[in-house]
């Protein structure tokens, strides 16, 4: 009998979208542009976790959903943009083939390519659809900082939950 | 027998030589939980199945309802077939009309962000038209009385009104097989009596799951049986009943009668004229819940009772004793010394109903030591020494991962950890759900081997009587002794 | 934390179809980057705030200005330096400060960061999200999507509950030992556990959840139907005529020629 894991994948994805929102609403700086938060921390959790797609959903919509409630939404298609992507591809660079362990030259890459899209990607959609050139490049510090830290972050909790919880693995999709 | 011979009635539930084990995330292989269950229900027959927690209890209705092993990895042999559908070659949503499993823990069951379309939401799946889950919908709630509460969120919900949501919605559901998973535990006693009546009256067949409150099951039930070592056993109710009670430890000593208790030093915990408000979660209460205090007393070595239903404000007043949270007036004093609020939180520890939330480390031995590391007076070869005494007197297991350890072990942890940090006050919020009296009750002792003064918070008034030796009740918001 | 973006009030918006709403603040958003007039788009702009202040009241306008305040004051100080040529309106000594140029591109970006601010907020203000689901269903969003959505909804209060808690017992853990002299690094660093605790409690959730949705007939192969619906909603031809005119009769009136 074939599985039917839609429930499962339907499930996954709504608490780890979830899981974004608080997370990118419980720490909040704020800045000129919205606010410093965690959610770069969530979303590479969650792309080190689990597979592409989950990664890609939870971040797009989580840091858009966690935009609405914050009374940005004109923030919201953005961030579903840049965000969605950056779980995606940090997700499809750290793919293995098995339980294998990720090799550092890839973490470091994929943490390279994280910090780029967040930060290249708000200040062409910000530049192009909100604010213009010059606010947006103001921006790019904080974007890197906070990716940074997010995937440094994302790396030891994904151990950590790995650690704490084994069972995860039989829940990435 | 426990089951029949083939043909005669028709039976709605046949489980053969069931047997169960759960996989391992470890090297070690785990203990089966079922092993050669057989079970078989006829149509339209009531049966009560007691086993005390933990014991397979709540994987025999998972496995029932199709959701083990498919949720909850493990090996499965034998074979269950459900109005005559073989589990084997059946998905869960297939039997949404033949079993409906209302589960011990409501909280897991919620999809839906109101509790009108939590109600709707399988009759939805159901493809029923418009105006007929409309007419289901409000029959069932108006049943349960929760018309008021439509469009609450669970959030908002006490336990009972989430468990009534669920009966709710097995109502509107009308499945053939009904599983009851302690759906008794946490309703008011007209609840009790209004499903004692639906489960009489109605057609459909009954198993019944439970290990507490047994007194109100007068007659209500066609046969009698007993999940013990792994395999079910029919009975006559008496005979049932006292096996039961043995295997739950009632007849072992009461721990906490006679203890002997090494008392250093004798700490007394006095507060006085507390006031408190609370804004309550739920969007039903106009005005904020008021708490006053006006006298409350705990010292070492003693055995206090919070009880009172939910909501009464018992969480209110536990936050408020362990420094959480500021009151708006009043105060506290330990041995005449007055105290803010993070000299409470190093004077008394708060035990959540929920063991999950105060474990943070992968394994129990890097839990067990974290407060311990960060002691700068104890050397490492004091604190393995600790821990390992710790561990052995739980019985627990240092290299095991918490979140795969069974709930009563999680529990137990929870409490050695509060064990080691040694705090002169305990508050236990709700130990003795989903616990047997008897291991809730070693845990009490253990914590109060070094003389800590407990409190303890239940709903429970027969596990509150073999605790207590002095009772308190939050009444119309005024927290007195009883 | 809260999420919930509806904002209870009485007016024309809140009885307008979630359909023709979506559209309406869709096309004022491409409206405002079309080109138009400055004096069009503010035009556009405070017809917006007008009907905001109408239906949702003026203190909830005023709020969702006072959240961008920050980011336009930004904007007013950073924007003139983007255009260095052109006459010159602010000169210290020869050093020009601002252009007219340069603000006037300050102005229509702001402009047109107000409009959409007020576009987008002025849907779910006075939208409830159900209704959203629904009308984006009715644009053929697949229902596993609004399901997603929907879920997430019911699970983040629990999870942030959840985070909470983690971090009161651990404060109780703690038993205040810890001062605020602490580094940022130490404070991430001290964050962790509970981070974890966090997720393991969310994540243990989700078999459960799968469970659940299962149980509940998830998967059936029946057609499933809505027990919601947007028939409440009277005239939903109307209102689709009425989002789509304005929008429109704006950009024809007020087109840069």
């Amino acid at each position: 009998m074939e599985k039917n894991r839609n429930a499962l994948k339907v499930a996954v994805v709504a608490v780890l979208t979830a899981v974004v929102v608080v997370f990118t609403m419980i720490v909040r700086i704020p800045t000129a542009k919205g606010y410093l938060n965690l959610c770069d921390v969530a979303i590479c959790f969650i792309a080190f976790t689990f597979g592409p797609w989950s990664a890609f959903i939870a971040a797009g919509l989580g840091t858009a959903l966690a935009d609405l409630f914050s009374g940005y939404a004109q923030w919201a298609p953005i961030s579903f943009v840049v965000h969605g992507v950056e779980g995606l591809l940090v997700a499809l660079i750290v793919r293995q083939k098995g339980s294998v362990t990720i090799p550092f030259v890839t973490k470091v890459v994929a943490g390279f390519v994280c910090m780029a899209t967040v930060s290249l990607g708000y200040f062409a959609l910000s530049a192009i659809f909100i604010s213009g050139v010059s606010v947006a490049a103001a921006e790019i510090p904080w974007n890197l900082l906070q990716s940074g830290v997010g995937v440094v972050l994302g790396l030891a909790l994904a151990a950590a939950v790995k650690r704490a919880y084994p069972p995860v693995s039989s829940l990435a999709w | 027998m426990n089951c029949p011979a083939k043909g005669g009635k028709e039976l709605c539930l046949e489980v053969r030589a069931l047997s169960f084990t759960y996989h391992s995330w470890k090297e070690a292989k785990n203990t089966p939980v079922l092993t050669g269950v057989d079970l078989c229900l006829e149509q339209g027959s009531r049966t009560l199945l007691l086993a005390p927690f933990d014991r397979g209890k709540s994987t025999l209705a998972r496995i029932i309802s199709g959701l083990c092993p498919k949720y909850l990895p493990g090996v499965l042999e034998g074979s269950v077939h459900v109005c005559g559908k073989d589990l084997a070659h059946t998905e869960p949503w297939q039997l949404l009309l033949d079993c409906g499993y209302v589960s011990q823990n409501p909280q897991e069951q919620f999809v839906a962000l109101s509790v009108e379309d939590e109600v709707a939401f399988p009759l939805e799946s159901l493809g029923l038209g418009r105006e007929e889950i409309a007419r289901r919908v409000d029959t069932a709630l108006t049943n349960w009385g929760l018309q008021d509460l439509r469009s609450s969120s669970q959030q908002e919900l006490s336990g009972g009104e989430r468990k009534r949501v669920l009966l709710a919605l097995q109502q509107a559901v009308n499945p053939r097989l009904w599983v009851l998973d302690e759906s008794f535990d946490d309703l008011d006693r007209s609840w009790r009596e209004y499903l004692t009546t639906l489960i009489r009256e109605g057609e459909g067949t009954t198993l019944v799951l439970a290990s507490r409150y047994l007194e109100q099951f007068e007659d209500l039930f066609d046969r009698y049986a007993l999940l013990e070592g792994g395999k079910v056993r029919f009975g006559a109710k008496a005979e049932i009943l006292h096996l039961f009670s043995v295997l739950c430890g009632d007849g072992l000593a009461n721990p906490l009668k006679g203890q002997k208790l090494s008392k250093n030093v004798e700490h007394t915990l006095v507060c006085s004229d507390l006031v408190t408000v609370r804004t309550r979660v739920s969007t039903l209460e106009a005005r904020p819940f008021r708490l006053s205090v006006p006298h409350f007393t705990i010292t070492s070595g003693d055995l206090i009772t919070l009880v009172g239903p939910n909501g009464s404000g018992k969480s209110t007043f536990s936050r408020l004793l362990c420094g959480l949270d500021e009151p708006r007036g009043g105060s506290f004093t330990l041995d005449g010394k007055k105290m803010g609020a993070r000299d409470l939180n190093r004077s008394v520890g708060y035990l959540f109903q929920n063991p999950d939330l105060q474990i943070f480390l992968p394994t129990v031995r890097e839990e067990l030591s974290w407060s311990l590391k960060r002691r700068k007076d104890l050397s490492p070869d004091q604190v393995t020494a600790m821990v390992g005494e710790c561990a052995a007197l739980f019985g627990l297991d240092l290299e095991e991962t918490p979140s795969t350890m069974s709930y009563p072990l999680r529990k137990a942890l929870q409490a050695a950890v509060y064990y080691l940090l040694d705090r002169p006050f305990y508050i236990l919020d709700e130990l003795d759900n989903a616990l047997t009296y008897s291991v809730a009750l070693s845990i009490i002792a253990l914590l109060r081997r070094n003389g800590a003064g407990i409190l303890l918070i239940t709903h429970d008034r027969t596990f509150a009587s073999l605790v207590g030796e002095s009772t308190y009740a939050i009444e119309a918001g005024v927290l007195e002794s009883i | 934390m809260t999420t919930n973006t509806f904002v209870a009030g009485s007016g024309f918006l809140y009885r307008m179809d979630p359909r023709a709403k979506i559209m309406a603040m869709l096309l004022i958003c491409v409206l405002l980057f079309l080109a138009i007039t400055l004096e069009g788009l503010y035009a556009t702009v405070v017809l917006l705030i007008l009907v905001g202040s109408v239906n949702t009241g003026l203190r909830h306008t005023g709020r969702t200005f006072k959240s961008i305040l920050p980011m336009l004051l930004f904007m007013a100080l950073f924007m003139p330096f983007n255009v260095r040529s052109g006459q010159s309106l602010v000169s210290i000594g020869s050093f020009t400060l601002i252009t007219r140029e340069g603000a006037l591109q300050a102005a229509r970006l702001g402009g047109r960061f107000i409009g959409i601010t007020y576009a987008c907020t002025l849907l779910f203000a006075t939208t409830p999200m159900t209704d959203v689901m629904l009308a984006l269903r009715w644009y053929r969003l697949p229902y596993k999507a609004s399901l997603v959505v929907t879920l997430s909804f019911t699970y983040i209060p629990f999870i942030a509950d959840s985070f909470t808690q983690i971090s009161e017992s651990h404060r109780l853990r703690e038993g205040g030992e810890l001062e605020k002299r602490r580094s940022v690094f130490k404070r991430l660093r001290d964050l962790l556990p509970t981070l974890t605790s966090a997720l393991v409690v969310a994540l243990r959730s989700i078999p459960y959840l799968a469970m659940s949705l299962e149980q509940r007939g998830f998967g059936r192969s029946e057609k499933r139907t809505s027990y919601h619906s947007l028939d409440s909603y009277r005239h939903g031809f109307t209102d689709f005529v009425i989002s789509l005119t304005i929008p429109i009769v704006f950009w024809l009136t007020f087109r840069a020629r």
